[in-house]
């Protein structure tokens, strides 16, 4: 089967299935994977990983990129010159309040079914993809539900794993899917009492690399748990579930709708939504503090930072990352030891 | 023109300013001395180079006056619109309505510079967050926050989608201050495919139709919100002369841009095309004087060109500039240099190209819109380019890197190969901070070392010719 | 009893031993980090027990903090150097609502509470030329000691404007300021102003004071005022600037003995 890779959370990965291939999200490795740009200074960490990856994947049959960052537009560019996979510029509106904007999405969808029939997928009908919808429903709820189970890293893990997730592997070695054994007796009460303990945070920004797992691990370490990852690798980036009634009517444009409507994130114009949807989870969850985590030279979430300031009351920790992890590791390990000092 | 045309200071432009005055030089209502405006902390005034007509004077004057002009509509009871990102397109129909004048705060990125960091904008943007891993816009936060610059407009619109993530994100940072946005979406151009019906826009780029009609929605709903403001219908007749005198300001645009480029001698400096083209953006907050001035600047040109007159050597080295730079000083720099500007690509060529009249107006313009450089991909830039260096006959390629626009990292790698590939000719980056003493040796050397290399390859070129 | 507090810093160790129950300070000492910062931590150590009358014996609880905090094995515990700047600004100026800690080679921007508990902080642990760093490579570019720039800077009348985010293009730019003819006294004002530029950019839009200066950086003249320039506001030098990471880890050691033995 044919393989897409793509980064984007507003590339649905029930379309491409649905066409027959196979859609795999790429979590991104480290920053030095091949790509050196003519230069690095204010080249996103993150954007020069996905161009080193795409350079040298064997495995890819297409590459799926997106219009919601600039420097993946012009990665676009870079990649369509020196790449022989072939790749395809989905335009994601910007804009998201208007009709417009949302036909141009769907419109998008249906261009990018072109490129994907073009590799050897086929068209979907309405039933396949209505099926395919449903099966990656149950799994994002699988996935949600395991949230309580899992430690914050294993979550983030399962999330990224995203359509190959059905249950498996939780720390108990229990397999199946859908009623995973509760951590507490997986665990016993001691590890539940010490989560319990640990100083409950949310982690806040765009998408995650391979080595950035380890932040949850150093979270912990420290005292702290991620009881709302908000990255867009984590479940800000997780499509909402799907109206099954909409889904049976007419699958596609429930499938926008939830993708294009239901992902807030800091690059829609206005972004009041992702505030939104952050004050309602942050509440919810009972965080008491934030980790912002962003690459130098993304503009996008940089700019987001004293805003997310200004706005909540929350103590906020700021974690720029060059995307050398071996640099970064003890400064982000030292502040993050000095923030949880600071709640506890 | 009364005198040998050269490049002089400001100190000069005040002795220069008395002779001209003498013969019998007649100014609008905002002129005067060029040396009044560094009483008001334009500092960098002081050590820039002009050229030395009156014309000059006249453009320089409008430019820099500017803020009192936006103040003065203000005062006059006009609703003040900001249009930011577009660079060219929402003026045209802003102009249309009698009490309403437009202006671009995104030029306040020039603020740091011309004050050379009095201003205190960057400080203010700084204390909001966005550091100088920014662009230099930065400074429009600073120049919202102090009010000290244009009076803070009645409406706001800015355009989104395929534009530069730090403008973008600034204005997001700028609404979440307060300040309502008005957004419209300009999507990614790209061809046609196969099964699309496509549509020729400016410039010669091509996109399907599908996205023509959704600009033109686009723009439909910017137009309500201006008929709202305005309290006013604009209709297509209203719309269709709107764009007529846009034109007009285009087709000097486009005549001065090629007697200035293809003139054996330089006939006008690097700074006073920069900021000539500009004008093609905003139309400086007056639409008509903007006509006249360039108008002027054209006849000036046209003396000089045919009398084989100009303000540099006639061997100046010929170099394609590439993007706007935060720091005007450096234009002058290249000339310091022995280069002269041949052809400019300051991300807003659509602000330069004809805009349709043999069909519908608003389609016209959101076929202009979606001809925006930046709208595009970096090798749709970089084809222009080439295209635009053959016209024009350079011999170099600069690309100026603004600091910290996303577009800039990857873009330049791209349009070097593209221009290497398909031209063989030189290509050098530099970065262009707002104030650049402190790089100044560091610039002339790669500037100079650019046009050495682009005279020497002349004389191997020239070489060859004559041995074969 | 003693409790001791020791600062392993990037470019120094500093040790203070305090009283126990009284919190008076009994005995300080500095020396520049090295390699073997283990080593370099324990002789100081002892160094200043000695010059003090005292040995390990009256030692109860070690605290250390800094960069190299957990290369200093004596210690009982560490704790991050932010936690401990806030301790010991609170326990010299309790008032302190603001803390702008500039060392050798990191910057931080700690807020306090009433109580003097660490609210919110911002570092700049990243980049150089925030940090003393940039000094000490002006100093020595300009052929002129770190105690000098302050006067220097006092003499400028046009502050150079520094472009470049990395000291080590900053350099050059210094370089070319002095080729163009610019003063060093621009040039020092020039530097002081974009490091306090920095610290703007971590304070956000609100600084509130007392703001108290702490770190090297605070003992190099000029500095003071530049960051008073930059931030509108007052700024006070820390009695000691240099010792208040290794006074609160001192006092947090105390703290914690009291609470083991309570």
């Amino acid at each position: 089967m044919k393989t897409i890779i793509y980064t984007c959370p507003y590339v649905p990965a029930e379309w491409i299935a649905a066409h027959g291939l196979h859609a795999n999200r790429l979590l991104l490795g480290r920053v030095d994977s091949g790509f050196s740009p003519a230069r690095a200074e204010g080249v996103c960490p993150y954007v020069r990983s996905f161009i080193g990856e795409v350079m040298n994947n064997k495995g890819a049959d297409g590459v799926v990129v997106t219009t919601v960052c600039d420097q993946m537009r012009r990665a676009f560019d870079i990649i369509v010159r020196h790449c022989d996979i072939p790749v395809f510029l989905m335009n994601v509106p910007s804009t998201w309040q208007t009709l417009a904007a949302q036909k141009l999405y769907v419109d998008e969808l249906k261009r990018l079914s072109g490129f994907l029939v073009g590799l050897g997928g086929k068209s979907p009908s309405k039933d396949t993809l209505a099926q395919t919808m449903l099966d990656y429903d149950d799994t994002r709820t699988s996935v949600r539900l395991a949230r309580e189970h899992l430690s914050a890293r294993r979550f983030a893990e399962a999330i990224a794993a995203g359509g190959s997730f059905k249950g498996e592997a939780f720390g108990d070695g229990s397999s199946g899917s859908g009623h995973p054994q509760p951590i507490r007796q997986a665990q016993g009460s001691a590890a539940l009492e010490a989560a319990t303990l640990r100083v409950p945070l949310a982690i806040v920004g765009g998408p995650l690399m391979r080595a950035d797992l380890d932040l949850f691990d150093m979270i912990e370490q420290s005292g702290g748990r991620v009881v709302l990852d908000a990255t867009e690798t984590g479940e800000r980036g997780m499509c909402p579930k799907f109206d099954r009634r909409r889904l049976r009517e007419d699958p596609l444009p429930e499938l926008a709708h939830a993708y294009f409507a239901g992902i807030p994130d800091a690059s829609r114009r206005p972004n009041n939504e992702l505030y939104r949807w952050l004050k309602r989870e942050l509440a919810d969850r009972a965080v008491r503090g934030i980790i912002f985590r962003r690459y130098v030279w993304c503009d996008l979430w940089h700019a987001e930072l004293g805003r997310l300031k200004d706005w909540s009351d929350l103590p906020v920790l700021d974690i720029d990352s060059a995307g050398d992890n071996a640099m970064d590791l003890p400064r982000i390990q030292n502040r993050i030891r000095a923030f949880l000092e600071m709640l506890q | 023109m009364t005198h040998a045309p050269e490049r002089i200071t400001l100190e000069e432009w005040d002795v220069q300013y008395e002779k001209l005055h003498r013969a019998g030089m007649r100014e609008p209502r905002y002129g005067g001395p060029l040396s009044r405006h560094v009483e008001d902390g334009d500092h960098r005034l002081g050590r820039l180079r002009y050229d030395n007509s009156a014309a000059a004077l006249r453009l320089w004057n409008f430019l820099l006056t500017e803020e009192d002009r936006l103040h003065e509509a203000r005062a006059a009871g006009n609703k003040i619109v900001g249009t930011m990102k577009d660079l060219g397109t929402v003026p045209v129909m802003a102009y249309c309505f009698d009490n309403v004048t437009a202006f671009y705060p995104d030029g306040a990125w020039w603020i740091p510079c011309v004050m050379e960091g009095s201003d205190g904008s960057l400080e203010v943007a700084d204390s909001l967050g966005i550091d100088e891993s920014f662009c230099p816009v930065r400074a429009m936060l600073g120049a919202f926050v102090t009010g000290a610059h244009f009076p803070i407009p009645d409406m706001l619109i800015c355009s989104v989608g395929a534009t530069c993530d730090d403008f973008s994100a600034i204005a997001q940072r700028l609404n979440g201050l307060g300040h309502p946005i008005f957004w419209w979406e300009i999507p990614h151009r790209r061809c046609p495919e196969r099964d699309e019906a496509g549509v020729i826009l400016p410039g010669g780029l091509t996109a399907p139709k599908s996205q023509v009609e959704f600009v033109e929605s686009e723009l439909e709903r910017v137009k309500a919100a201006l008929e709202e403001l305005a309290g006013a219908r604009l209709d297509d007749e209203r719309l269709s002369a709107g764009i007529a005198q846009a034109n007009r300001v285009r087709q000097y645009l486009a005549e001065l841009r090629n007697l200035a480029f293809t003139a054996e001698r330089c006939p006008l400096p690097a700074l006073e095309m920069l900021i000539a083209e500009m004008l093609a953006i905003h139309f400086c907050s007056d639409r008509p004087e903007t006509i006249a001035v360039l108008g002027e600047l054209l006849e000036e040109v046209k003396v000089r060109a045919n009398a084989g007159l100009g303000v540099l050597d006639a061997g100046a080295a010929r170099i394609f500039w590439v993007n706007p730079v935060a720091d005007l000083q450096v234009m002058n720099l290249l000339e310091d240099c022995g280069g002269r500007v041949c052809g400019t690509e300051y991300l807003f060529t659509h602000a330069l190209d004809a805009i349709p009249q043999d069909v519908p107006p608003l389609e016209a313009l959101a076929r202009c819109a979606l001809a925006d450089p930046m709208a595009g991909s970096s090798i749709d830039r970089a084809e222009r380019i080439c295209a635009d260096v053959r016209r024009f006959g350079a011999e170099a390629v600069l690309i100026s890197r603004i600091p910290g626009a996303s577009h800039c990292a990857l873009e330049g790698q791209v349009i070097s190969e593209v221009v290497a590939e398909q031209l063989d000719i030189p290509v050098l980056e530099i970065e262009v901070p707002p104030v650049t003493d402190s790089m100044s040796a560091t610039l002339r050397t790669r500037l100079e070392a650019l046009v050495e290399t682009a005279r020497c390859r002349r004389r191997t070129t020239q070489g060859i010719r004559r041995s074969g | 009893m003693i409790c001791a507090g020791i600062d392993a810093g990037s470019r120094t160790i500093k040790v203070m031993l305090i009283d126990a129950d009284s919190l008076e300070i009994v005995g300080k000492g500095l020396a520049d980090q090295g390699v073997e910062q283990d080593k370099l931590a324990t002789s100081l150590f002892r160094r200043v027990l000695k010059s003090n009358g005292a040995t390990g014996k009256d030692v109860a609880a070690i605290v250390a903090t800094g960069y190299g905090r957990n290369a200093v094995n004596m210690a009982d515990t560490t704790i991050t150097e932010i936690t401990c700047h806030a301790v010991g600004v609170h326990h010299l100026v309790p008032e302190a609502h603001t803390v702008i800690d500039i060392g050798g080679q990191d910057s931080k921007l700690v807020r306090l509470d009433g109580a003097g508990k660490v609210r919110d902080f911002a570092m700049n642990d990243r980049c150089a030329a925030g940090t003393g760093r940039f000094l000490e490579v002006t100093a020595r570019r300009l052929g002129v000691g770190l105690d000098a720039l302050g006067r220097l800077a006092a003499g400028s009348r046009r502050p150079a404007a520094i472009s470049s985010m990395c000291v080590v293009f900053a350099e050059t730019e210094i370089t070319g300021l002095l080729a163009c003819g610019t003063g060093r006294e621009d040039i020092v004002a020039g530097v002081q102003a974009a490091i306090a530029a920095r610290i703007v950019g971590m304070a956000g839009r609100s600084v509130e004071p007392p703001i108290v200066f702490t770190g090297g950086v605070a003992m190099v003249s000029g500095m003071t005022t530049a960051l008073q320039t930059a931030l509108g506001q007052a700024v006070t030098v820390a009695p000691e600037p240099q010792m208040t990471g290794a006074l609160g880890a001192a006092i947090l050691a105390s703290k914690r003995l009291r609470e083991a033995t309570a």
